[in-house]
This record gives C-alpha cells, structure tokens and sequence, in this order.
C-alpha cells in the first residue's frame, strides 16, 4: 500500500513537472484519487478488528482477557510467544487443542500452569485467527478505556438552613437599629417641644428586656435539652468510616446489583446478613480495578483510588491477583464492617417478616441505597417511626387474587368486612402491629 | 464601635456554622447499656473472649449437616473426575413440581447480573463489554449450555468453574436444583435433545 501511494505520489510530480500549465487541475485529480485509494486499503485492513473483536468476545472472552491472566494466559503479545507467529499453529491448536498438546510441551505447561484444558472451537478458520489477533494486538497498543461521562460526585452541602440563619440575623439587626433610630428621634423631638423626660434606663436593667432574654434563653435551652435527650440512643444520619470504601452506589446503583445478591439473608431471616467475602470474591476475582465509573470521593473531598479499595478486599481475602488460580478461600479473613443499623436489644425486628412477607422495599427504611457511596441510617429507627409506619401502611390483604399474599388469609373477618364495604383497606395496625408484645418481650 | 462586635458576632456564627462537618461519624450514647446491648452472643457478635474463657465454640455446622427441609449433601469432589462424574447426576427435584416463581427470583437475583435476564450472557456487568466485569459470562440458551447436563451444571455451581465462584454459600442444596430446573426450562425444556446429546456432551466437557 505504501509502494502505491508513493507510485502515486510520483506519478502526479511528473505529470506536474510534464505539463506545468495544467498543473493544479491535474494534481488535485491525482490526488483525489490516490486518497480514494489509500482510503478503500485502509478500510480492508480496519474491517478485520470489529470481526476480530466480534469473535473474540463470543469465543475467547469467556476465559482469556488482552492484558490480563484469566482462568487461560493474556493474550498481548500471543505472537512473540511460542510458534504463535505463524497463525496456521495457532489455528491448529484452537482447532483441536487435545491433538495439539500431544506433541507439544509448551501447551502441556500451559495445562500444568493454568490446570484446565483450553476448550476447542473446531469452526474457527485462518482468517477468523488472522482477525482475532488482529484485534487483540490493537487492544494490546490502545490506551486504557477513557473514563466516560464522569460526574465529580463531590460532597454538596445544603445551605438552606444556614441561609434562613443569615437572614433572621440580619432582620434582628435592622430591628434593633430601628429602635435605636425611633428613640434618638423621640429624644430630639422631645428636646424640640422642650419636653423633659427621665433618663432612658439603660437596656441590661431594663425589667422588659432581662424577662425577654431570660424567656429565649430557656426555651431554646430547653428545646436543645429536650432534643438531645430524645436523641440519645438514636443514630439517625449514623454513618462510620467502613474499613474499605465500599460504595453501594457503583454496586447497586450503577451495576445494579440485586441488593439480596449480598444480603440474601434478609429474604429468610431475621438478620439482613453481610456478605462473606467470597461473595465478594465472586466478580472481585475477574474484576480488579475500578475503571469505568465516576469518580469517588470521601467526605473530605479527596479522591478515593477504587483500584485500590479492591487490592484492600485482597488482602482480607489472601489473593494473588498474578495467581487467580491458586487462591483458596478458605484461608480468607472477615473483613469488620461496622454496623450501621442498631436497634436496642429490648425491641425485636425481623427482616424477612417484612421484605418476604410485607413486600416492603429496602429503601422504604434504609433510603435511597442506589445514590450512596457511604451508607449512612436515614431513617430514626425510633418507635414513633416504627408505630407511624405501622399505622399508615396498608397491607397486601388481595389474598384471592393470585398477587395477594395468603398469610393473611387467616383474617377472615376483616375480609367479610371488606366484603361487606364496611372497611376499605387492611393497616398493620389492625392486625396487631401496634401490640407491645409483637416487638418487645 | 458597638456595630464593629456586632458584624464580628455574625462572622463567627457563621463561621461555626458553615465549619461543622456533617457527617456523623459517632453511633452516640445510649440510656441504658444493659437494656441495649444483648447479653446473648448475637449474630456478628465477636466470639473471641469465648475461646479466652475456655470455651470451645465453632459458627461452622459440623460436616455433613443437612439443613431441615434440604437435600442431602453433594459428595462428588471438586477435581476433574468429579467434574466428568457430575454428568451423570440427576436432579433430586420433580421438575413440573418446582416453585419456577421462586426459581426465578433466585436465579434474578443470584445469576442475571451476569448471565442476564434473558440468560443470554449479557447482564449489567458484561453489558456486551462495556460492563465493569473483563470477562464474558457464558451464554446459558446456547447449544454448549443447552447440551450441558443438569449434574454438570449443579456441579459448577456448587464449587466455581472458570471465573465463576462457588454459590453453595449464597443457594441452598434445593436452592440450586430449583435455579437449574429454570434455566433447563428456559432452554426450551428441550428433554429429549439434552439426554441424546448426553453421551456427547461428556465428551465436550472433559476438554473444558
């Protein structure tokens, strides 16, 4: 191709020296064609790395990565390894992998190092070979995917409070400055008519406003007092520094992962457990960097390498992620996450009683989780809380239709009722959500 | 002079108010620890001081416990025989019997994130490449699959193949079975073509 271009290249300098009157005419007529040329060769050889990668995410992708040891070796650099070079070995091996190994040592030690047998794509041809490498060796030069639509995620503070705290100051002191005023021009205009009054007392023996100061000052002692007392031994906005940044939004939100993939305890009992760290382990052992999300900060608002939180897992988790094959999970470390959600040992809670059974979202308690880096408890996990949702919350009670829930069944007079109009809907105040002993005993 | 303090009053609540840090970084104080926290060991509670004390405690069942209501236990080892042996197990379950509700959501939650929805090895974390995951999660409706036996597959779960984990710690015994009569179902519950391409199918899969 580049012969051609440059025969090209020379042809259109002679026709330029030959005929020097009509040269620009000619030129641009040559040189249109030597692009259409250089175009159509360029499209013939481009055309062999979408096959390429085509065949490669359907065949190879299962097991082989381009830079990284899967459950097979990295692909880069396939070419200098071996005979790999000569793409008729490669395709005699992806053929029949069992006849190649036979007589050969170099697959055998693949076998010993990687302890499964590559499977064997019988129907893949020279040319699709041509084209998978074609493709891995362009995957293997192109820099590291570029980070899509990134959001900075950073920290925003709601200002409002601070806002209205501003502007009732501000109102004080114009009202005060006010007074000052109206009293100065009572003053001036009293020494005008010649009017004279007593001395103004002045404002800290001033009876009025030592009982006005005193007032406000007990009640937002009092309101503060009153709050904190209520407030101790609630963690509403509980949220502790997790031993690994783990964030539930890249989990769950964006990769959208069922919450019970981790917390699959919270269907069956009491406790919404936390996931071992093989669970973990399940996608961490393929996925081992953070690449394609936004960006993570802490609540400093430095940026939190995931790449790194990731190598944090493997060290709970003893693995070697250059070995993924010699990693035994039995030899792993619990990761101490602390625990956010805490209620009193005197109330009992169930959680499956009300996710299987009460069809009760996660997020109705815990919050939006999806849009969390840090979790922290959203709601008061009060009993008010507890008793306003019991009271308000209507109960899947359609149990004749089939999407109803049939534990409720049992309530048969409620159902008459219903029946007969005399109740519209079913609260789990009426079934019993407000006894004291259904929590606590 | 006096407005002087005043304006300087201002700045400094201001200043403590937009300087407080928000996030709550302290679970706080409580009434009564005695009422709070439990004297009984509770789940996730640390287990340590036990063994201190003398007392012998494992959170592990003893080997071979079969939880109420499962089946029993899988004894093929997780070697390449056991892998080769597993073709020939058979599910425990009456197929037509099987919760395909329940079955469902077990293999929603547990396997479409990778396996897809649509079992067809697309699920968000692949997403045809783009996902986080490197590499492809096998196409569960493809003819490899689909030739797969029921054991092999029950085999793969239970102990990891490839890149993918084990699941014994996530899916009961029964669990399994009933996530692998799904997939046979959506496969297009083809019977006759899995047990005629059994014979073959061992013979695809010691290469594997």
């Amino acid at each position: 191709m580049r012969l051609i271009n440059g025969f090209i290249h020379i042809f259109s300098e002679s026709i330029v020296s030959m005929i020097p009157s009509k040269a620009f005419g000619k030129r641009l007529v040559v040189f249109i064609f030597s692009f259409f040329l250089f175009s159509v060769f360029n499209n013939i050889k481009a055309a062999d790395i979408p096959a390429g990668k085509a065949l490669f995410m359907s065949k190879c992708a299962s097991c082989h990565q381009v830079l990284k040891k899967a459950t097979g070796p990295a692909l880069a650099g396939l070419e200098d390894r071996h005979t790999w070079a000569d793409h008729k070995e490669l395709l005699a091996w992806i053929n029949n992998p069992a006849a190649y190994m036979a007589k050969d040592p170099y697959t055998q030690g693949l076998l010993a190092e990687y302890g499964s047998m590559m499977t064997g794509f019988a129907d893949i041809t020279l040319v699709d070979v041509d084209n998978i490498v074609a493709y891995i060796n362009d995957a293997a030069t192109a820099k590291s995917p570029v980070v899509g639509v990134v959001d900075d995620g950073a920290p925003k503070t709601n200002n409002n409070a601070i806002i209205f705290g501003v502007i009732s100051l501000i109102l004080a002191i114009i009202a005060l400055i006010m007074m000052q005023v109206n009293s100065n021009l009572k003053k001036m205009s009293d020494d005008a008519e010649g009017i004279s009054r007593p001395d103004p007392v002045p404002a800290y023996k001033n009876k009025v406003y030592i009982t006005m100061v005193s007032l406000l000052f007990f009640a937002i002692a009092g309101y503060s007092f009153s709050k904190a007392a209520i407030g101790l031994g609630r963690q509403k906005d509980y949220e502790p520094e997790q031993p690994i940044y783990y964030s539930h939004k890249v989990h769950a939100g964006i990769n959208q992962i069922s919450c019970l993939y981790c917390h699959g305890n919270a269907w069956e009992s009491k406790h919404a457990a936390i996931p071992s760290v093989n669970v973990c382990m399940n996608c961490h052992k393929a996925v081992q960097e953070y690449a394609k999300g936004p960006k993570l900060y802490n609540k400093d608002g430095d940026e939190i390498n995931g790449t790194a939180e990731i190598a944090k897992l493997y060290k709970y988790a003893g693995f070697d992620p250059n070995k993924p094959n010699e990693w035994d999970p039995s030899k792993a470390k619990p990761i101490e996450w602390i625990k956010i959600h805490n209620l009193p040992d005197h109330v009992y809670f169930n959680h499956s009683q009300h996710i299987r059974a009460g069809k009760v979202q996660c997020q109705s308690c815990h919050g939006e989780i999806t849009a969390m880096d840090e979790v922290k408890q959203v709601s008061e996990l009060s009993m008010g809380w507890c008793i306003n949702c019991h009271r308000e919350t209507k109960i899947d009670f359609n149990y004749s239709d089939s999407t109803g829930n049939k534990f409720y069944s049992i309530y048969e007079r409620f159902h008459n009722d219903i029946k007969n109009n005399k109740m519209d809907s079913v609260t789990v105040k009426d079934i019993g959500g407000l006894e004291c002993q259904k929590c606590h005993y | 002079m006096k407005k002087i303090w005043i304006i300087t009053g201002c700045l400094a609540m201001i200043a403590v108010l937009v300087g407080c840090d928000k996030t709550r970084r302290d679970a706080g104080s409580v009434y009564m620890p005695d009422m709070t926290y439990s004297r009984a060991y509770e789940t996730y509670s640390s287990t340590e001081d036990l063994s201190k004390n003398g007392i012998n405690y494992t959170a592990r069942p003893v080997e071979g416990t079969i939880a109420r209501g499962d089946e029993f236990a899988y004894t093929l080892k997780n070697d390449a025989t056991g892998y080769v042996q597993s073709a020939s197990v058979k599910s425990p379950l009456d197929a037509a019997k099987v919760d395909m509700t329940e079955a469902e959501r077990l293999y929603l939650v547990n396997c479409a994130i990778c396996h897809g929805a649509k079992l067809d090895g697309n699920g968000p974390l692949w997403k045809g490449g783009d996902g986080p995951y490197p590499a492809a999660p096998k196409n569960l409706v493809s003819d490899e699959l689909k030739n797969m036996t029921e054991g092999t597959m029950f085999h793969s779960l239970t102990y990891g193949k490839n890149l993918m984990g084990s699941y014994a710690s996530q899916l009961s015994t029964v669990q399994r079975w009933e996530v692998i009569a799904y997939i046979k179902m959506k496969q297009g519950g083809a019977k006759a073509a899995t047990t005629t391409a059994a014979a073959d199918s061992t013979a695809t899969t010691m290469t594997n």
